[in-house]
């Protein structure tokens, strides 16, 4: 069974516990920032920022609202990345978890083109060309615990489970936002592992908060070698 | 705390004012967050949204420095439409006591009033004009009807008539409708069994009128019925993580440890201090705990001073310094005798003034008239480095300056308070890093060098240093279990209390042993069942819930006093014992009851606060055995009425030091006639000034921590908020030509800072009276030290040289400041 | 043929739980981030709580058994009541406010008139520090006041500090501090 996280922006305040609880777990380093004029800092996901609370401001309905979205790798069920990448050294699918893995391996590959394939926009390459990204934290969930992001989030925004435990609480809050919020979503629960709920139009929280149509999906290269390839079926776990 | 963090779920209304807590407290909003899934209303006011507004139900503005005329409204809504708890306010408050016929009110000034023209305090009050009028037997008479001309319900309907819906928005800047949104919302908690919280912090308290801010709400928390409840109570956030303990073991000029009273000149005694500062009663039906003042003195000077400390030296008491009648030593006070070279010597030990004072330019100035200074930190920072700081030269600065590391909190062991008067045990993880040393060891290795100093030669007044109790190491290193235990205290011979005996050098079980006869030891009357021959409490880790599952955790660690969670918990219930709510009940009475009259005695849920029967039997007949749930109160009952203040028994709103108005609306008194204001040449002011336009605050961003000491050497923290920056409205930003992200200065009468601008829909201007008010805000944790640009300076070289009259805290959350391109 | 990571579990028998480094085909060492063994495994575990805001969040400190003895990792103590595990941005960071190069690891001193710091020993500044106390104390020490009523004090000397102290430390501190006979005993609660 898969691990899922869902992430409720509806209780989310931004504590940014996630961000910092990320880079605390896998020692990653911090970046020389500058503030451009916005409380969101680093401005993007980076190599060595795996997630990021993205924060705009918003008027909706004569009301202001402060959005946040913590952006990270969805860990798709059917990963384009993975796909693309067609080299399981490179980029797997742990069986266990579910979870999307990145290894050294990727400096081989061509990172615009993972790059240009992940819908959400996700994949950040170093200055050598490795790619990183979100691990799930796969170390911890295969010893018993918990993402470090979920495990530091202050109000239970974030949850983490089985797959099929998370679609469920995930549909359940979302009936109980909507009295709330009427027009609250998930987004893209059949298609990811990391499943947000937010309660206006997701376009406003993060450009790439949906699967973009313009991006993703697979090029007529890489669609031709997975055609040919003799392992393509088994990239499917 | 009245209450604790957990308790905010059991919370059916929630105001967040005064604070910022899904930033500055973020853990708090796992409650907040879980008392909104249950139904409960969030409510924020604050002059800009943040990241607490985003989440709220109900969010409005007002202008800074405002709060008092905010719910001074809301405390004649609840009056005018009679939202308050009668039987609560009648039985419990003293709402019902008659105020003597020389109170008064007039114009901004209570009577009594005496102007001061040395400084810095404005003026002071003759405080016996506001006395109530005694019976017979020296009990304060009482309308329980509440309908008596004198009584304070009707002096407290008189005294906020004037705070209407028009003047209330004229003065704050709020919509009406929104005033009236807010006051209904929280009104509704007067029901009996509904409970509203009030989440507030520095917010409240750095104002003129910043006990005046606390004590309003404090006033609709007793109306409304909300004191002693689960999910109610007045809760301080706090700022720092030991915040608590500090100010509980009085690391602070007027209290001695348990807020006892700093000894003054004229108590010449100890009977006289003792005589002094102990209350006293004649209502039979008052517990008037503090009446127990001189078992706790005395038990301090046994801590103080162990075996020297003897009956025939008055256990020491004159060992021990004395402060001057009217003498005033605060944090202000401290800096303007450093200013004027009136000190020499200085210890700045574990935080860090030169950012984190108001008018910081003060107090960097200041401390080039020291001879020395003590440093004992972290980081280098910029009051141990004040030497080198911008605008100073070196060669002319003469203090010499030792700068000691400290270890960091994980490197050592002990316990700390939060605010939720939790005691918690931490432990050692690694060694400290270098030759680091944790706080205790140094200040138990300093002492022991001066006492061997004071041993070995002559020295001024040696008693009181040599005979210092001194023996809190094992083997020659610091134990934090020795201290702990004195805190705790010991029987220093044996004794017997109720049949029992308690040998000498045991551990006192709980206050209520503590003698006046020397026979006890306690360094905290209040830590008193702390650490006990059961053990160490405050170590303590049960997961249990206890019977009234509301999260009380009474074996999770150790909270004062007595392991009570939710302190006033006997204004939980009714007169008869019986919770106002039955869900969230957090004691209720379970004595046997025979023919309409209790029989036994004895409460379940929280620890009561004290064990006696309640006040009225189930056939409505009074005990006589029974006291006022508000035990701490010399009368027993909550105050509505406040003849112990300085600057009133009432709050009234004035406006702050620098405002942006030239009319308060509700006197022709500006300025609290009462708050203290400085007045070196280091120490200007302008206010209504057309160079300093805007109203500025300061607060706190969740990234940093106070002046930021322990985040900016930090990259993961800096990474998320690196630069000093000043959030202001769209609006502004165009009046001025600032573009999102650039560089500006921000000044005030005092000093100019370089900030980021932060161009945002959360502020926006305010009207007031009839004209736009714009402010901005700053966070005030940077400094020059770190990060090693030095561009990013400290917010308070901006804040103003003025404070409140009660506790001299500094109005750095409302001031006037320009805003202009670099 | 290069096995891919699916068939090599296949052909090993590894079950999911366990993933082996070995030669078959590729480096597993590679791979950034699964490794099935946790950093915290062979730490020492204490508990500790949170020294910024007055929460009282439980935090877990691990530190390395091996080498240094330094801090691997801290997080939230799931087994604490109040938080529950959970930590914010400041606490997430708690292991780099320990381990930090920016720390002062050793007693320094600055000369009057110096424009440096000079590294000393405790010994020294301690014994300097006593010696600065008793001279300011005993050279201004009042045994009354203006009034002629006794006050056993010096105002010359003052203290701020600390809230960021334990509670032991806090009540020795102040117990030192007026045993010297200072009344300007002030700390963070005042602002």
């Amino acid at each position: 069974m898969s691990k899922s996280i869902f992430i409720d922006t509806s209780i989310c305040t931004a504590c940014r516990a996630c961000q910092v609880a990320c880079k605390q777990w896998h020692d990653l380093p911090a970046e020389t920032t500058k503030n451009m004029g916005s409380f969101q800092n680093p401005p993007d996901l980076s190599f060595s920022t795996y997630k990021l609370v993205r924060m705009t401001e918003e008027m909706i309905n004569g009301r202001l609202e402060w959005l946040f979205f913590p952006d990270q790798c969805r860990h798709c069920v059917d990963a384009p990345c993975l796909e693309t990448a067609f080299d399981e050294t490179a980029i797997y699918r742990d069986p266990a978890t579910g979870a999307i893995l990145y290894t050294r391996n990727t400096k081989q590959l061509d990172a615009d083109e993972i790059i240009g394939s992940c819908p959400y926009n996700i994949p950040r390459k170093a200055a050598d060309g490795t790619l990183g990204k979100c691990d799930m934290c796969n170390d911890r969930v295969r010893n018993g615990l918990k993402p470090a992001c979920v495990t530091a989030c202050p109000t239970g925004a974030m949850t983490f489970g089985d797959r099929d435990e998370i679609l469920a609480s995930a549909n359940k809050r979302l009936e109980k936002v909507r009295q709330k919020f009427p027009k609250a979503m998930l987004l893209d629960p059949n298609e990811v592992n990391v499943i947000y709920l937010v309660a206006f139009d997701p376009k406003l929280y993060s450009e790439y908060a949906v699967a973009s149509a313009d991006r993703g999906g697979l090029s007529r290269g890489v669609a031709l070698r997975k055609m040919m390839g003799p392992f393509a079926k088994l990239l499917k776990v | 705390m009245t209450n604790h963090w957990i308790d905010i779920k059991n919370s059916d209304c929630i105001l967040i004012m005064g604070s910022n807590a899904a930033e500055n407290h973020p853990i708090s909003f796992k409650y907040v967050t879980q008392a909104m899934d249950k139904g409960a209303k969030l409510i924020n006011v604050d002059p800009r949204f943040t990241r607490t507004s985003s989440k709220a139900d109900i969010y409005t503005a007002l202008r800074s420095g405002t709060d008092i005329a905010f719910l001074g409204g809301m405390i004649k809504y609840i009056l005018d439409n009679d939202l308050y708890n009668k039987e609560y306010t009648a039985a419990y408050t003293n709402a019902p006591f008659i105020v003597g016929k020389s109170y008064g009110f007039e114009d901004g000034l209570f009577s009594g009033y005496q102007k001061n023209e040395e400084g810095p305090s404005l003026g002071s009050y003759d405080k016996s004009k506001w006395a109530f009028e005694m019976d017979d037997k020296g009990v304060p008479k009482m309308d329980r009807t509440l309908t008596h001309e004198q009584c304070v319900f009707q002096l407290l309907k008189t005294h906020y008539k004037r705070y209407d819906l028009d003047t209330v928005s004229k003065v704050t800047g709020t919509p009406k409708e929104d005033l009236l949104t807010v006051y209904k919302t929280y009104a509704a908690t007067g029901k009996r069994d509904k409970a509203g919280t009030i989440m507030y912090a520095m917010g409240w308290t750095q104002h003129t009128v910043g006990t005046q801010n606390i004590r309003t709400m404090a006033m609709i928390q007793l109306l409304l019925g909300n004191m002693g409840m689960a999910g109610g109570g007045v809760n301080a956030l706090r700022g720092e993580s030991n915040v608590q303990g500090s100010t509980d073991h009085c690391l602070l000029w007027h209290i001695w440890p348990g807020y006892l009273k700093t000894p003054r000149a004229s108590n010449d005694s100890l009977d006289a201090y003792n005589a002094k500062w102990t209350p006293k009663t004649n209502d039979p039906l008052s517990a008037n705990w503090w009446s127990n003042y001189p078992k706790y003195s005395v038990s301090l000077l046994k801590s103080f001073f162990g075996e020297a400390a003897t009956p025939s030296n008055q256990f020491g008491y004159n060992w021990l310094p004395k402060v001057d009648d009217n003498g005033v030593y605060s944090w202000f006070d401290l800096f303007d005798a450093m200013y004027k070279e009136e000190i020499k010597g200085f210890f700045a030990w574990g935080q860090n003034p030169a950012c984190s004072g108001s008018n910081a330019s003060k107090i960097r100035k200041a401390m080039e008239n020291l001879d020395w200074m003590v440093n004992v930190n972290l980081f280098d920072n910029e009051t141990g480095s004040f030497w080198k700081g911008p605008g100073t030269d070196a060669s002319k600065i003469k203090t010499e300056v030792f700068m000691l590391p400290a270890a960091v909190s994980v490197e050592k062991e002990g316990s700390i308070t939060n605010s939720g008067r939790w005691m918690q045990w931490r432990y050692q993880g690694p060694k400290p890093l270098g030759d680091s040393r944790p706080d205790g060891d140094i200040i138990m290795e300093l002492g022991h060098r001066i006492k061997e100093a004071y041993k070995t030669s002559s020295g001024v007044f040696k008693e009181p240093i040599v005979n210092l109790k001194w023996d809190y190491d094992t083997n020659g290193v610091y134990d934090p279990h020795k201290a702990a235990k004195e805190i705790n205290g010991y029987f220093t011979r044996d004794i017997t209390i109720k049949d029992k005996l308690y040998k000498k050098g045991t551990l006192v079980p709980s206050f209520a042993f503590l003698q006046a006869d020397g026979s006890t030891s306690s360094g905290n009357w209040l830590y008193c069942n702390s650490y006990t021959e059961k053990g160490n409490m405050a170590a303590r880790r049960s997961q249990k819930d206890a019977a009234n599952n509301i999260g009380l955790y009474p074996e999770f660690a150790w909270c004062w006093p007595v392991n009570r969670r939710i302190i006033y918990n006997r204004a939980s219930v009714d007169p008869k014992g019986r919770p106002w709510d039955e869900k969230d009940w957090v004691i209720k009475f379970a004595g046997k009851e025979v023919g309409g009259k209790y029989v036994s005695n004895k409460w379940l849920g929280d620890v009561p606060d004290g064990g006696w029967y309640p006040l009225e039997n189930p056939d409505g007949s009074k005990r006589a055995d029974a006291k006022q749930p508000f035990i701490m109160q010399k009368h027993g009952h909550g105050q509505i009425f406040g003849p112990g203040r300085a600057d009133g028994p009432f709050p009234e709103h004035y406006e702050p030091l620098e405002c942006p108005v030239e009319k308060n609306y509700f006197s022709s008194r500006m300025i609290s006639p009462t708050a203290a204001v400085y007045s070196t040449k280091a120490d200007s002011h302008a206010t209504c000034d057309p160079r300093f336009p805007f109203v500025g605050t300061t607060y706190r961003v969740s990234e940093h921590w106070q002046t930021g000491l322990m985040t900016r050497p930090q990259e993961w923290l800096m990474e998320l908020q690196p630069n000093m920056f000043v959030e202001m409205s769209e609006e502004l930003a165009k009046l001025r030509g600032i573009k999102n992200g650039e560089r500006v200065n921000v000044s005030s009468a005092r000093a100019s800072v370089e900030c980021t601008a932060m161009v945002t829909k959360r502020f926006k201007p305010f009207t007031i009276g009839y004209s736009t008010v714009h402010q901005v805000g700053i966070p005030w944790h940077y400094g020059w030290r770190w990060p090693s640009t030095g561009t990013e300076e400290s917010a308070n070289l901006l804040t103003p040289p003025a404070g409140d009259p009660n506790t001299r805290i500094p109005e750095t959350k409302a001031f006037m400041v320009n805003v202009t391109k670099l | 043929m290069e096995l891919n990571r699916r068939d090599f579990i296949k052909i090993s028998g590894a079950t999911a739980a366990g993933v082996a480094v070995s030669g078959l085909g590729f480096d597993l060492s590679q791979v950034k981030s699964h490794a099935s063994m946790l950093k915290t495994q062979y730490a020492k575990e204490t508990t500790t709580i949170c020294c910024y805001c007055a929460v009282g969040c439980g935090a877990i400190v691990h530190t390395s058994k091996r080498g240094d003895g330094r801090v691997i990792n801290i997080e939230g103590d799931p087994d604490h009541v109040i938080n529950r595990g959970s930590l914010c941005s400041k606490g997430s960071a708690l292991k780099q406010l320990t381990e930090n190069e920016n720390r002062l690891t050793e007693p320094m001193y600055r000369a009057p008139y110096s424009d440096k710091w000079q590294t000393v020993s405790w010994d020294w500044a301690l014994e300097k520090i006593t010696d600065r106390v008793k001279k300011t104390r005993d050279m201004t020490f009042e045994k009354t006041n203006a009034k002629g009523q006794t006050v056993n004090r010096t105002t010359r000397i003052a203290s701020l500090g600390s809230a960021a102290m334990d509670n032991e430390e806090c009540w020795i501190y102040q117990s030192l501090m007026r045993s010297l006979g200072l009344v300007y005993i002030e700390h963070q609660a005042r602002i």
